[in-house]
């Protein structure tokens, strides 16, 4: 496995687990009644946290294969990138215009239509990073 | 009509090249061995820059190392 691939499921996870805590936050909130007390600090802290860890994790794999750390992308790799950014973009244009159509839901709020675009941003990047595995993979 | 694709002979070249790995193939021409096996696999077409790189560095024309033709070989 390459070091940029290595990277790419390192950031995927990284943003897998954020949405499963985010959601399940939401999900507790809205519908079980939970009590939020200080969601910004439980935002913050939990966006800290996992990137403190996917730093870690990035520096851990360099260490591993310092050759590889210090070769700048090449034209393979800047492909894959863009491709990638333009799969997450569709993915995000579609959320967006999902989250303006929540508008139309009777009962809809605002905090409706903001985890419709939270979902849509958590989404675009898991594509992204998501499609780079994969094509990735392809090439290996 | 019958599908053309890029094949290479980057293989061959690199073993008549005292066995040049490619790794070695990949810092001359300063792509990742990744990007070198994909190239070799025929998975990924490279720029025309890379693609005269590779051929300068063993020292041959462009069209020895890479052909345009037909192939019964199916390209992922």
């Amino acid at each position: 496995m390459s070091f940029r691939e290595k990277r790419a499921w390192i950031t995927f996870f990284t943003v897998l687990i954020f949405t499963v805590l985010w959601f399940t936050h939401v999900w507790r909130v809205q519908f079980l009644h939970a009590r939020d007390e200080n969601p910004m600090i439980w935002f913050f802290g939990t966006v800290a946290a996992l990137i403190a860890l996917e730093i870690a994790l990035h520096i851990a794999v360099a260490v591993q294969s310092p050759r590889e750390a210090r070769t700048p992308k090449d034209e393979r790799e800047r492909l894959i990138d863009m491709k990638a950014s333009r799969v997450a973009f569709y993915v995000l244009l579609v959320g967006t215009f999902a989250a303006i159509g929540t508008l139309h839901i009777p009962g809809a709020n605002r905090l409706v239509m903001a985890q419709f675009l939270m979902g849509s941003i958590l989404f675009a990047l898991l594509s992204r990073f998501g499609t780079q595995i994969a094509l990735h993979r392809r090439d290996a | 009509m019958a599908a053309k694709i890029l094949q290479n002979q980057i293989r061959r070249l690199r073993f008549e090249h005292k066995e040049m790995t490619q790794q070695e193939l990949a810092e001359k021409i300063g792509v990742t061995r990744q990007t070198v096996n994909a190239i070799e696999l025929g998975k990924y077409s490279p720029s025309l820059e890379v693609a005269f790189q590779i051929a300068d560095v063993f020292g041959v024309p462009l069209e020895e190392v890479f052909q345009y033709g037909n192939s019964t070989r199916r390209r992922s």
